[in-house]
């Protein structure tokens, strides 16, 4: 292994993987900064909870793992994009909302299907061809918008501008998706042309696989348990 | 003989009302309209109004101003009185009312079951033990009750201030700088003094969704069918409290005459084949009550642990006996004895609106009576994250396991992985 493979090995695990970590960023000081702030707040929450929300930089990181062109990764990002943007408008308008860890352990699901996917689960475990792609992003993207709707809604947001605010809550979503993106982008294109990159993604598909098992037992958890 | 009996448990448990003020949300913008409700009942149910002249007093605590509710800020709307209020400016408030003493007379059989279902405990052991289970009493009797509500975000300090009630809980934790898991500390005052030695409960009543508020449950604490000539909280009509019951819970009622109570766990069942009424406050509003014959029973489901089941069969089943041994409360939750401080605290388990109570009940050689009971509830709500305002969700709070081990763990796993792979290639 080469000292640059190394570099990029540890940056790109800071980049990729910790976001688990950070949960999902909603801080009690949030509301307190929506509660002072205009439509801007929303915007800056909003990208913040994307930015720290590692459950869906992680479906998105695996996403472009398996993409080859930047043309696709815009493509798919669109797609999911649009899909997230119509449950996550839709069903805070309307105020639909569902048990949030349930959200969150179908969102872990969708973290542990890319990840089996990109390894090849499909044809070497259950003997099919994977399904096509494009249409499982958008669907996960309507799932992950429900995700960032219950999210939303756990928020005190008022009858005024409502619209407006989910609109600005959604336009933080995608500032803060494509911040998170950039780094992502970059260190997965960067190590495709390294020896170790077949290593590196096996490495990070299994870790999906892993963090979307252990994301959906926590949030199963939650569920059962929590409070 | 027993017919007889049951008309007196039952008036016994239908009639002491414990007095709560509660708010749909404890949360308040500052500068807007709100409302407290003063229910005299059950935590969950209202069942009379309190006028005006019964207070002694209706004040508002807030930045350091104690302002008197005027008598036309109150309006009635069923069986609970309402306090119309503009929020003031932002900070932790405190209201309070503190009522004037009535009396009441019962036999001995009807205050020693009042004394066990009210959680009484200390007044019925000594009744046992000094051979005074057969006195009859005359009770004077008065409630004084506090809320704390937080108004936009900055706390303030007034929840610390006594209203100088003849007993009051007063907290030595804002209960908004607190979160579900935490645990509150609460000193106890009785003419101003620490109240040591004294069995007070606390429980709580969760919301179904943190974020939604059932305003018909809210306007008159209570959702039941207005058609049925009952109704049934599914925390009782006894003054008894059940802990982690939902606001909206599985309580149904499939017609009138057939509902059921069902936890598992405790068992009583009440023979409804007399009517109940309540007169312990002499109020005309109070016309709950129950009609029911032999062949109506009905059963109510609960989630709660601790709580009751109504059958209403037939007399037999009535378990409520003079004799019975094992002490039949209807106070549950967390069994609290303050300290020689008049301190007491109580784990915040869950998120939900939360209420201390206590019946602090002596002997008096007060002409006329023979016991003095002085009423006491505090309530706040405790949500489960930081910034009381807020319904947020931290997994690192939620699971309690701090980021920097996942981020380690993480690291460490995407590392050995890669070097398995890179090593096997």
């Amino acid at each position: 292994m080469t000292n640059s493979a190394k570099k990029i090995l540890i940056s790109s695990s800071f980049i990729l993987f910790p976001f688990a970590l950070l949960a999902h960023g909603v801080s009690s000081g949030d509301q307190e900064i929506l509660n002072n702030g205009g439509l801007l707040s929303y915007i800056y929450v909003g990208a913040k909870h994307m930015v720290t929300g590692y459950d869906h930089l992680l479906f998105l990181a695996g996403v472009i793992f398996y993409l080859k062109s930047f043309k696709d990764i815009v493509r798919f990002i669109t797609v999911f994009t649009i899909g997230h943007s119509i449950t996550l408008i839709g069903a805070t308008y309307l105020g639909i909302q569902a048990n949030e860890h349930l959200v969150d352990a179908v969102i872990a699901l969708s973290v542990l299907y890319k990840g089996f996917e990109n390894l090849g689960g499909f044809e070497k475990y259950l003997k099919v061809k994977s399904p096509n792609l494009l249409p499982m992003v958008f669907i996960f993207g309507l799932i992950h918008g429900f995700g960032l709707s219950t999210r939303l809604q756990s928020f005190e947001v008022g009858s005024s501008q409502f619209l407006a605010k989910i609109v600005s809550f959604n336009i933080g979503v995608e500032l803060g998706q494509i911040l998170a993106l950039i780094p992502i982008v970059f260190v997965i294109t960067k190590w495709q042309t390294k020896n170790s990159y077949n290593a590196f993604y096996k490495a990070a598909n299994f870790y999906l696989v892993i963090a979307g098992i252990g994301l959906f037992i926590y949030q199963m958890y939650g569920y059962f348990y929590g409070h | 003989m027993k017919k007889i009996l049951f008309a007196l448990i039952a008036f016994v448990l239908f009639s002491s009302h414990v007095m709560y003020l509660k708010l749909d949300s404890y949360f308040l913008e500052p500068d807007t309209k709100a409302t407290i409700q003063l229910f005299n009942g059950t935590f969950d149910k209202s069942e009379n109004v309190i006028t005006r002249d019964r207070m002694l007093d209706a004040s508002l605590l807030g930045n350091g101003q104690r302002i008197k509710v005027a008598d036309s800020q109150w309006t009635e709307k069923d069986s609970v009185t309402l306090l119309n209020f503009q929020a003031g400016a932002a900070g932790t408030w405190v209201a309070g009312i503190s009522t004037a003493p009535r009396s009441i007379e019962m036999d001995a059989e009807a205050f020693n079951t009042y004394l066990e279902h009210e959680g009484i405990l200390d007044m019925l052991t000594f009744r046992k033990e000094n051979d005074e289970l057969e006195d009859a009493a005359v009770e004077k009797y008065s409630k004084h009750v506090k809320t704390i509500f937080q108004v936009g975000n900055k706390r303030t300090n007034d929840w610390e201030t006594a209203l100088g009630y003849p007993i009051e809980f007063v907290p030595l934790d804002n209960p908004y700088d607190l979160n579900t898991g935490d645990s509150i500390r609460v000193k106890l005052l009785f003419n101003g003094e620490p109240l040591a030695n004294q069995l007070v409960y606390a429980d709580y009543k969760a919301p179904e969704d943190a974020h939604t508020h059932d305003d018909a449950e809210a306007e008159d604490g209570h959702s039941h069918d207005e058609e049925t000539e009952h109704s049934h909280e599914p925390k009782s009509e006894s003054g008894h409290i059940n802990q982690g019951e939902k606001v909206k819970n599985e309580h149904s009622h499939t017609d009138e005459a057939s509902h059921s109570h069902d936890d598992g766990t405790t068992e009583h069942s009440h023979d409804d084949n007399v009517e109940h009424s309540h007169s312990h406050d002499n109020e005309p509003e109070s016309t709950h009550s129950h009609k029911e014959t032999d062949e109506e029973g009905h059963t109510h489901d609960d989630t709660n642990e601790e709580g009751h089941s109504h059958v209403g069969t037939t007399e037999k089943e009535h378990s409520h006996d003079s004799g019975e041994t094992a002490p039949h409360q209807h106070t549950s939750g967390q069994q609290l004895r303050s300290n020689a401080d008049g301190i007491v605290t109580a784990k915040l388990t869950a998120d939900g609106i939360w209420y201390l109570q206590t019946i602090h009940l002596v002997k008096t050689e007060e002409e006329g009576f023979t016991h003095e009971s002085n009423w006491t509830t505090l309530t706040f709500e405790v949500v489960h994250a930081h910034g009381a305002d807020t319904h947020t969700h931290e997994n690192e709070e939620e699971g309690g396991i701090p980021s920097y081990v996942y981020w380690i763990g993480s690291l460490l796993l995407v590392g050995l992985l890669f070097f398995w792979f890179n090593r096997k290639k």
